[in-house]
């Protein structure tokens, strides 16, 4: 189950054209004799029906199939390629990048330096990720003036800035003061927790200075100033870029470092001036020290060149915290918590407040054929769309629900029809649904829909199409249909079927349900199979209700000694989670001629193209209840 | 001296023995290029008036891209930054259906079914090592799911159009490295994509050129012995993090239903959950025998495994470091019941010591290393050390056990403290790289000396000329380097380092080309081992251009 019943998903054709491994391919020209397994059973665009029997069902139950469903609202439809396009089978560009908070739009030069978080004032609750607001410290006591300190806080969890020791000067630009003291504040806080003086959390951490002397009065048994991460990984590279430079400045093998970075470097530049000045100084370079090695690079040795030397006890410092009273469950980190945090933040006193991570807006083209799919106005404030091809005014939408008919058993009411439960069906006991197909196109459908007759999966469920081809109108103007007039009988069955009194009508084999002016409905029997921890009863009932196809599933269960308490030992006959979801794989297959767009010179005979698309459908109906008694 | 050869023979045995493919040697070298001047971190001016294809010429000079793809978790980020911008992982919640929202609606106790072990972690990883149970169709969904949804959220650029740099373990499966590589050319337009070796790239985030690597990963724990840059030595435990949260997982379950019987090997706790208290709670005695005393017997108020929604349970603080105990030490199982593959981490690492040659041995035991998410229990770094500080005081570094040897090494001492006219017989053990072990000839015999007191000596007061005009021609404010202590050196973790070595433009030796990949897969890659090793006098201007066939180096 993934969204209320009943639901409909769609598969992407891409998916089943597996990414071409080269190798593989390779490997299959060498040995040609040997048929491919893996090869796609048909192309994209149909020819289904020749090798039907090789292609394999839709399964919707694979794990891979996540991967390929969509709701049919998320997919578009390429217009060149006349397919379905998932999210997987296009491209995207990004328009702008602006902050969902604040909507301001950041300049495409900036995302980058600004860590691709908003600069503002936007940022979310370390702790619940809720947005903060600032507000001034003198309101919360009373006192009127708008001048004090500020802080973050978030209205949610309550936690401010002040829990970990943070004010602001200004209300603005809190995210350029914060990380002017995000660094030497979390430093000097881990500096004063491992030494156990705890200062005063509303110490004023406004100005660096001062910090960093309090962090170096406050650390003489440590030999070296811990630096942070970014500090450490800004020395690191500095030293990285001192001991490539003394050690490629060796003059006697001028062409010897990579030239494309050469030439940015002023040394390099400076030995390539010197290369043609006196071909006698650089003779005699090459002569007098032919075999002197260039300088090795060697490591890092000091703090200062990012080299970090653990303090033995600091782990049994991180220990004996997180057994203290004050720290508790919550006093340490999530991994949800930590995740966006610096790495060494263990603590929940450590979170810093997360500017919000900006977001994008995205064109979208086709990956085959870079048709664009989807263009969405620049401005972030704009929710409309310049260009927006969504597959689901090309493709029929598919809409299921099940038939409502008063059950001719005594037991119950009959005043008002039953619907059936759909989070409980019962197995075994048939329950008709009824498949609208409303066409979007200005072009009347002829539609094929095919589905295994028991569903794939360890309960087996039985599916009968009553109606599998059916022709859907097109999508005219409403006053057409008025216009011409149409057979008052259709148009009676037509309210009636939609306004649901449909229990004096019985569904019939190879017949349309009901149909209008761009839909059409055909019904479809389901008999919902046991679950395999559903018991004896069951299989026996299975057995006994349809004994006429009665296939060797049922044999097999039946000879199994089913423990039918549901707390059976053996692993295989346990329920898997979402195993009682009933869903049915249906293949869709539509043809219609639409009017040729695209002026080709060959075909000028007829300005109709024939165009077919073939897609698996997925329709969730409900949850078969474990129970016979449903 | 019986004992010094006998040492050297099962030194070299052991170390022709080892298991790790030869050619993982030539996995990285770091090329020396010269200093650039900072390029300006231009981003690419791809606005909406620009087609996909304009500006592509500009594009080398656009910052790449690198991802750090484990098992578990990617991690995502610009080269030249620090941390990675985001780390996504694959559980079970990433994979489900678009539009499928229900990891939002109950986010609370999940259904109270018991899995087995191995099936209550598998839905947490992208790959197991055991390729017979994957299937990699769904890798490489997986792959190209996480990939574009780190693109659109975190990283905010166009997916593709940049270099890709890929940290990925040294020893990968050829149809995983298949699957990722065709899964990511295939789907995006990168240009070429970088190999590098996570274990080199640690060391090279810590700011040495040796280290010993250990990474406490998820599925296994690898210690990788790298020497200048190349990995010399390989040895892997399966005492990872996946034990160790199945083993909290049966503590766990434990604590919800002491009527359940003990005999099943079920877990009834979400997986969740117990991740979430491994991380926040567990932790690891630094000594073995002794309890730390400065801990009050306290109790943490964890929730409850039952219903971590709504109630707490007070779990003693010593039980939480016990599950690190049996998962990740092998507490109470003597060494001759452990299989080769699921030695406890400290013998794993005093084993990877071992197989390197005693001057590598010198220089990575004073830089060891630790990677991954266990190496964040706090303790346990402590503690490993310490067990592998045991292990070579009692046995010294030799693999040979046992009471005659015993004897034999007693009467060697005896020997030994009588006045030797020769002290050229005993010197230092490890004979067997007589000529590398000059660099440091007064420190080494000394620090060996300290923790191998059985089988070493103090003679070595003799002035040697070689060694005397070594130490005149030698810069004055050279500083020897730090070796034959067991010492830990803190890293940045792989991913820092590859992004520290792409941001000085140093060149991986595996660098895939995407036209050269699509013709041929991975059999495209030359199996001349030595390709590339040439690099010094490459003519012309272009760095990139001219290498004509590719290399898996390490990979391959």
């Amino acid at each position: 189950m993934s969204r209320p019943f009943p639901y409909t998903y769609i598969s992407c054709p891409c998916a089943d054209t597996p990414v071409p491994d080269p190798a593989r391919k390779r490997r299959s020209r060498e040995f040609p004799q040997k048929a491919n397994p893996d090869a796609p059973g048909t192309d994209e665009k149909g020819t289904i029906t020749e090798d039907e029997e090789e292609e394999q069902t839709f399964d919707p139950r694979s794990p891979r199939s996540n991967f390929s469903l969509y709701p049919p609202e998320q997919l578009l439809y390429c217009e060149d390629c006349h397919q379905i396009k998932c999210p997987r089978c296009i491209t995207e560009e990004i328009v702008c990048w602006y902050c969902p908070n604040c909507l301001f739009e950041t300049p495409s030069s900036m995302v980058r330096s600004e860590g691709n978080r908003c600069a503002r004032n936007c940022f979310n609750c370390p702790i619940c990720t809720a947005p903060l607001s600032v507000s001034t410290l003198e309101n919360v006591t009373g006192n009127g003036s708008q001048q004090g300190p500020w802080v973050l806080s978030c209205g949610y969890c309550m936690w401010t800035t002040l829990d970990i020791g943070i004010k602001f000067d200004k209300p603005t630009n809190i995210r350029t003061q914060l990380s002017k003291m995000a660094d030497s504040t979390s430093r000097g806080r881990q500096m004063s927790r491992s030494l156990g003086d705890l200062k005063s959390p509303l110490s004023n951490y406004a100005s660096v200075d001062e910090q960093f002397s309090a962090t170096e009065d406050g650390g003489p048994d440590q030999p070296t100033e811990p630096l942070g991460a970014d500090a450490r990984f800004a020395a690191l590279k500095g030293f990285y870029r001192n001991q490539i430079a003394e050690t490629s400045t060796s003059p006697n093998d001028p062409l010897g470092t990579d030239f494309a970075g050469g030439f940015a470097s002023p040394g390099a530049l400076n030995r390539i001036m010197s290369l043609y000045n006196s071909s006698s100084r650089l003779s005699s370079l090459y002569n007098k020290k032919p075999k002197s090695k260039p300088p090795v690079m060697r490591e890092a040795l000091t703090a200062s060149e990012g080299l970090k030397i653990p303090v033995p006890g600091a782990e049994d410092a991180v220990v004996r915290r997180m057994a203290s009273d004050e720290c508790g469950w919550d006093g340490v980190a999530s991994i949800e918590q930590r995740s966006f945090q610096p790495p060494d933040a263990r603590f929940a006193d450590d979170l810093l407040p997360l500017p919000v991570l900006l977001r994008t807006k995205r064109s979208k083209r086709c990956k085959s054929c870079k048709h664009i799919l989807v263009k969405p106005e620049f401005k972030p404030q704009s929710t409309r769309f310049r260009i927006r091809l969504i597959a689901l005014s090309y493709i029929p939408l598919a809409t299921l629900r099940p038939l409502t008919i008063s059950p001719p058993q005594p037991g119950y009411p009959t005043t008002a029809p039953t619907v059936p439960n759909l989070d409980s069906l019962p197995p075994l006991k048939p329950v008709q649904l009824l498949l609208t197909l409303k066409n979007h196109m200005f072009d009347p459908v002829r539609v094929t829909l095919a589905t295994p007759s028991v569903t794939p999966g360890r309960v087996d469920t039985k599916v009968t199409i009553l109606c599998p081809q059916l022709d859907v109108g097109a999508n005219s103007d409403v006053w057409d249909e008025a216009l011409q007039g149409t057979a008052p009988g259709e148009q009676r069955s037509s309210r009636s079927g939609a306004m649901g009194i449909g229990y004096e009508k019985v569904a019939e084999a190879g017949k349309v349900w009901d149909k209008g002016r761009n839909w059409t409905t055909v019904a479809i029997e389901v008999v919902p199979g046991t679950l395999p921890g559903s018991g004896r009863r069951a299989s026996r009932a299975n057995n006994d209700f349809n004994d006429s196809d009665n296939d060797d599933d049922d044999d097999s269960v039946d000879e199994k000694d089913l423990d039918w308490s549901g707390q059976s030992k053996d692993p295989n006959e346990k329920l898997q989670p979402d195993e009682d979801v009933l869903e049915i794989p249906i293949f869709v297959r539509m043809e219609w001629d639409s009017e040729n767009q695209i002026e080709q010179p060959v075909s000028k005979s007829s300005d109709t193209v024939k165009r077919e698309l073939a897609y698996w459908m997925v329709l969730g109906v409900g949850r078969i209840s474990p129970d016979l008694e449903g | 001296m019986a004992s010094a050869s006998s040492i050297s023979v099962g030194d070299s045995k052991r170390f022709s023995a080892s298991n790790f493919p030869s050619n993982l040697r030539h996995s990285q070298t770091a090329r020396p290029s010269s200093p650039q001047t900072p390029q300006h971190q231009l981003r690419s001016n791809n606005s909406s008036f620009a087609s996909t294809s304009s500006g592509s010429s500009f594009r080398s000079e656009e910052d790449a891209i690198i991802f750090e793809l484990g098992s578990r978790w990617l991690r995502a980020g610009f080269e030249g930054e620090s941390t990675p911008m985001c780390t996504v992982g694959f559980g079970p919640e990433e994979s489900r259906r678009t539009g499928d929202y229900r990891g939002w609606l109950n986010y609370g106790p999940s259904t109270e079914c018991s899995v087995s072990p191995e099936e209550w972690a598998n839905s947490y990883e992208l790959w197991g090592m055991d390729l017979r149970k994957v299937d990699l169709g769904l890798v490489e969904d997986k792959i190209e799911r996480v990939v574009r949804e780190t693109y659109n959220k975190y990283l905010l650029t166009d997916a593709g159009t940049t270099r890709l740099v890929l940290v990925m373990p040294s020893l990968m499966p050829h149809p995983l490295l298949a699957s990722v590589l065709s899964t990511l050319f295939n789907r995006w337009r990168f240009p070429s994509i970088t190999l590098l070796p996570a274990a080199v790239m640690s060391a090279t985030a810590a700011g040495v050129r040796s280290a010993t690597v250990v990474d406490l990963g998820w599925a296994e724990t690898t210690v990788t012995g790298v020497y200048e840059y190349r990995e010399t030595a390989h040895k892997r435990s399966t005492r990872a993090m996946k034990h160790l949260l199945q083993e909290t997982g049966r503590f766990l379950t434990q604590l919800t239903s002491s009527t359940r019987d003990p005999t099943t090997d079920e877990l009834s706790v979400s997986f969740e959950y117990c991740e979430e208290v491994v991380t926040r709670f567990a932790w690891c005695k630094t000594h073995q025998e002794t309890e730390p005393t400065d801990l009050p017997n306290t109790a943490i108020s964890i929730p409850s495994p039952s219903n971590p929604g709504s109630e707490y349970i007070d779990v003693p603080f010593l039980k939480l470091a016990e599950p690190v105990e049996k998962a990740l030490f092998a507490h109470g199982i003597p060494e001759s019941d452990l299989d080769d593959e699921e030695k406890p981490l400290p013998l794993l690492l005093y084993n990877t010591l071992l197989a390197l040659p005693p001057d590598a041995r010198g220089i990575c035991m004073s830089r060891i290393i630790f990677v991954g998410g266990g190496s964040h229990i706090p303790g346990i770094r402590q503690r490993i050390l310490n067990e592998v500080n045991r292990l070579i005081k009692t046995h010294g570094w030799t693999q040979v056990r046992g009471k005659a040897v015993e004897r034999q090494r007693t009467r060697l001492q005896e020997l030994s403290l009588t006045p030797t006219p020769n002290p050229s017989t005993n010197t230092n053990p490890p004979s067997t790289a007589p000529s590398t072990g000059t660099t440091t000839p007064t420190q080494e015999p000394t620090a060996t000396a300290s923790h191998t007191p059985s089988i070493d000596d103090e003679g070595d007061n003799e002035i040697d000329f070689v060694e005397q005009k070594l130490q005149r021609n030698r810069d004055r404010d050279f500083k020897p380097p730090v070796q034959g202590i067991l010492r830990e050196v803190e890293s940045l973790g792989p991913w820092a380092g590859a992004s520290l070595v792409t941001s000085l433009k140093i060149r991986g030796m595996v660098e895939i080309e995407r036209e050269k990949y699509l013709q041929h897969g991975l059999a495209g890659a030359s199996r001349d081992l030595e390709h590339g090793y040439v690099p010094d006098r490459r003519s012309g201007l272009r760095t990139g251009g001219d290498r004509s066939s590719w290399t898996l180096a390490g990979w391959g």
